[in-house]
């Protein structure tokens, strides 16, 4: 039997990178005693999968996944006994069987949403003063790093829009940006060209994000979370 | 609350998740409720100090006890070390964040001597006063143990305590006086004098050395009334009934072993010569093999691993041995649950449990093979013949394995340069086996990896009179290895050099060498042991500047009546046993184990353990 989760990752945790979190998981499971699919094959591994790798020092509300059973199990008892055995920071907030047929997070997802804090040296006057017309570009040209090289890219098309959500005197904005396999934006490089707009540095290290949603399409083209209409 | 190291510095250093904690199974208490806070330090970095079973065993061991916060601290790596610096944090445990400066108790683990230097720069990180004489009452007691503490001397400047022993057997009487003291509001001083009470424990302050011109010890003296003239370790009798842990900490990065671990026994039968665990750890106790499946189950259970590994100095000598494997394998072959097993000994090897184990997924196969004759094999008593090796190897390749690593040593005592060659001829020897099996059954090719330490005399073994090679020699010797093998299919690797020189160094130092420690901190060693950190110069700078000789330390021998650094500690094993063992070595004659004849070492006193048992 396959499922899919819905998981928040925290404060607690943010700086366990993906490929550890994996590992994380798979113990979770473990010590839950949770029946777990193996791969066939000389290295056996759990078939657990992620829809999208979470970078390092990130908080999220909505990781997916999905992973296989060797039974039928029911999901809530599932979930809780998950729960139970979570490292502190980690915590499944959703967990269905999946219909037969449904793509898995990784290849469906299209698009996610992202929550930006910036440093104090960014005000929310500097926000509501720049937004529109940051979004009002025709282009928006950005420097993006590849294996081999750095090259211009134009990220305009990836922006879906934006929102002031600055609260307490603290800059934070929403984004809605194209996320996946054919077309991605990460919320740095979002960060980043906007800081340069209104000509403020860019200094990475004290920014933080919180991814919020992610999202597939469903057969009507409407964006749905990864979550919504795949339960068996 | 926990204190949190900044975003914006964790995001800049290497694998930040080595100073967040919040593992699972990581021990939370509630501050209000704790009378002792203890840091336990690991001097090296999160991964290596997160393998370390003894920081397991200490942390839960301590952790029971309701009035007791046990935390970790690990060395900051220096990228971590410098951002640190640069912004005044202190020195901090995982559990808390806290900074160690106003705990009770830092404890060090000393488990290799190249890692002084970083126990000098983590209370210096603390904001601790290095030096014993400058601490206030306010500071915490520092304590060391493992197995470097059995020669204290190149640390006693620095360190209040040195606990010569198992963790488990003195710690709660300690702490319970420890808090009683504090109640009655005495002093830290008046609180180490009583420890004199207690066997297993080695405070310098109450003991003078005075010197010999030619810089060998005079006299070593106590200077307070109650301090004993030997202090001896102290160990449990019972490892069967001894408190294990139930859980371990499960690390979210990887570390260098990431599994469960079982202890099957202290000790080790065999007495190689060299070996400074053989003796130390003496005598052999072994819990059950029932009691070590129960501990699995419930460690399993906790951690979620996906690999069990049975330590002990030889695995396979234990008398439990094939109920465990047997157990392990039945309980968890159906659950992708890996079984490693090192310390196999070729001689006793079992074909038939290897490639059970191999079911579940390949593991690599080692041998200490240790010396390249039959004749130098002898004198260290590594009771292990050629016959044996080449035997094993042949079982080996015919279950299907392919390479093999074998472990030699440079410069062992009475060493010819025909032992040297007899390395080369030992791998090719090997190589030549895997070509006698039909070609059908070989369809990968055969790799022979040797890789040669270069051997360092240590305290409380036979040959801990005797003068290490210079690391020149060391050198020439591993060219010799090097050029006598002819065959592509074997590698031979070697252990630096010059480490290994300034190993031999600390190893059988005498107090002396505390200055010369803080000089080399000074100068910015740190991470010795790893071989892009250290700095071979700065060491040599650090003797010139404090006057001091590598050669009188690492290259001298010593005669049987030269009062040594360790002389006012006792393992259990005595010093006419050693002298008898190192003459045995030098007529290359070996000596039975201690399953098969009992060679009256000293260790029969603790009372406990293979000793004491019925010789069947």
């Amino acid at each position: 039997m396959k499922y899919r989760f819905k998981m928040e990752k925290g404060e607690e945790i943010k700086f366990i990178g993906h490929l550890d979190l994996l590992v994380a998981f798979q113990r979770v499971l473990k010590r839950a005693d949770i029946p777990i699919d193996y791969s066939k094959g000389f290295n056996p591994h759990q078939l657990v999968s992620f829809a999208s790798p979470l970078g390092l020092g990130l908080t999220s509300k909505a990781e997916y996944g999905d992973f296989q059973l060797k039974e039928d199990l029911d999901a809530e008892e599932v979930r809780e006994r998950m729960n139970k055995n979570m490292p502190d920071g980690l915590y499944i907030s959703k967990l269905v069987k999946l219909k037969e047929g449904v793509k898995n997070t990784m290849t469906s997802l299209e698009r996610a949403d992202y929550e930006i804090y910036f440093p104090d040296y960014i005000t929310p006057d500097d926000i509501k003063e720049n937004l529109d017309a940051f979004l009002n570009q025709k282009e928006i040209v950005v420097m993006k790093k590849t294996k081999k090289s750095t090259k211009e890219a134009d990220i305009r098309e990836d922006i879906f829009s934006a929102e002031d959500i600055s609260h307490d005197g603290k800059a934070v904005m929403k984004i809605y940006v194209s996320s996946g396999s054919t077309r991605n934006l990460k919320c740095d490089t979002f960060a980043e060209a906007f800081c340069k707009f209104i000509n403020k540095p860019f200094e990475k290290y004290k920014f933080n994000y919180c991814r919020t949603q992610m999202y597939m399409k469903n057969e009507n083209g409407d964006y749905v979370s990864l979550i919504s209409g795949v339960e068996l | 609350m926990y204190k949190k190291i900044p975003d914006e510095i964790l995001l800049q250093v290497e694998k930040p998740a080595r100073y967040v904690g919040r593992e699972v199974n990581m021990v939370k208490k509630d501050l209000s409720e704790i009378d002792i806070r203890f840091a336990f330090c690991f001097p090296d970095v999160y991964e290596v100090g997160m393998s370390h079973l003894g920081l397991e065993i200490l942390y839960f061991f301590l952790n029971r006890r309701n009035d007791t916060y046990c935390e970790r601290v690990f060395a900051p790596w220096v990228d971590m070390e410098e951002k640190m610096r640069e912004n005044n944090i202190p020195l901090f445990a995982l559990e808390t964040g806290d900074s160690i400066k106003k705990f009770d108790f830092v404890g060090f683990t000393l488990q290799y001597e190249m890692s002084y230097t970083n126990v000098l720069n983590m209370l210096d990180l603390a904001g601790i006063s290095l030096f014993r004489k400058d601490r206030k009452e306010d500071d915490p007691i520092i304590i060391c143990g493992g197995s470097c503490a059995y020669n204290p001397e190149p640390l006693a400047d620095f360190v209040d305590v040195f606990y010569l022993g198992e963790g488990e057997v003195l710690y709660d009487d300690m702490l319970e006086l420890y808090k009683k003291f504090k109640k009655e509001g005495r002093t830290k001083q008046e609180y180490l004098e009583a420890l004199l009470d207690f066997d297993g424990l080695y405070m310098p302050q109450f003991y003078d050395a005075e010197y010999n011109e030619d810089g060998t010890i005079k006299s070593f003296t106590p200077n307070h009334p109650k301090a004993r003239k030997v202090i001896k370790k102290v160990i449990v009798n019972d490892m069967d009934k001894v408190f294990f842990p139930e859980k371990q900490l499960v690390p979210f990065i990887e570390v260098v072993h990431d599994r469960v671990t079982l202890e099957l026994f202290r000790g080790c039968i065999r007495g190689c010569r060299f070996c400074q665990a053989g003796f130390v750890y003496r005598p052999v106790r072994e819990k059950r093999a029932c009691t070590l499946l129960e501990n699995t189950k419930k460690l399993m259970e906790s951690t979620g691993h996906e690999e069990i590994s049975l330590t002990s100095l030889s695995t396979s000598d234990f008398t439990g041995f094939e109920e465990l494997a047997c157990g392990l394998i039945d309980e968890y072959k159906e659950k992708q649950v890996n079984i490693s097993l090192p310390s196999l000994r070729i001689d006793n090897f079992s074909l038939d449990l290897m490639q059970k184990v191999q079911e579940v997924r390949k593991s690599s196969l080692t041998f200490a093979a240790e010396a390249g004759t039959q004749r130098l094999r002898d004198v260290i008593n590594k009771n292990l013949t050629e016959e044996n090796i080449l035997n094993g190897c042949k079982l080996a390749f015919d279950g299907g394995w392919e390479k093999v690593k074998l472990y030699f040593m440079l410069g062992l005592p009475t060493e010819t340069e025909e032992d040297l060659k007899g390395i080369a001829h030992l791998s090719e020897k090997i190589v030549e086996k895997y070509f006698e099996i039909p070609k059908e059954k070989r369809p990968r090719p055969v790799a022979v990896n040797a890789s040669a330490s270069c051997f360092v005399p240590k305290p409380f073994t036979p040959f801990q009179w005797d003068a290490q090679d210079t690391y020149e020699t060391f050198g020439e010797k591993a060219l010799i290895v090097k050029n006598e093998i002819k065959r592509k299919q074997v590698r031979f690797t070697y252990h630096n050099t010059m480490m290994s020189s300034m190993e031999g160094v600390l190893a059988r130092g005498d107090r002396k060498l505390s200055a010369m420690l803080y000089r080399a901190w000074e100068l910015g060693c740190r991470f010795d042991g790893w071989t892009d950190l250290f700095d071979f110069n700065k060491w040599k700078q650090a003797f010139d500047d404090t006057g001091l000789s590598i050669a009188f330390y690492a290259n001298r021998e010593r005669s049987y009546d030269e009062i040594l650094p360790w002389d006012h500690i006792s393992v259990g094993v005595n010093k006419s046993f050693l002298i008898n063992e190192r003459e045995k070595a030098l007529r290359s004659e070996t000596t039975p184990n201690c399953r098969q004849k009992c060679s009256g070492c000293g260790a029969a006193s603790f009372g406990g353990g293979i000793c004491h048992e019925v010789q069947i």
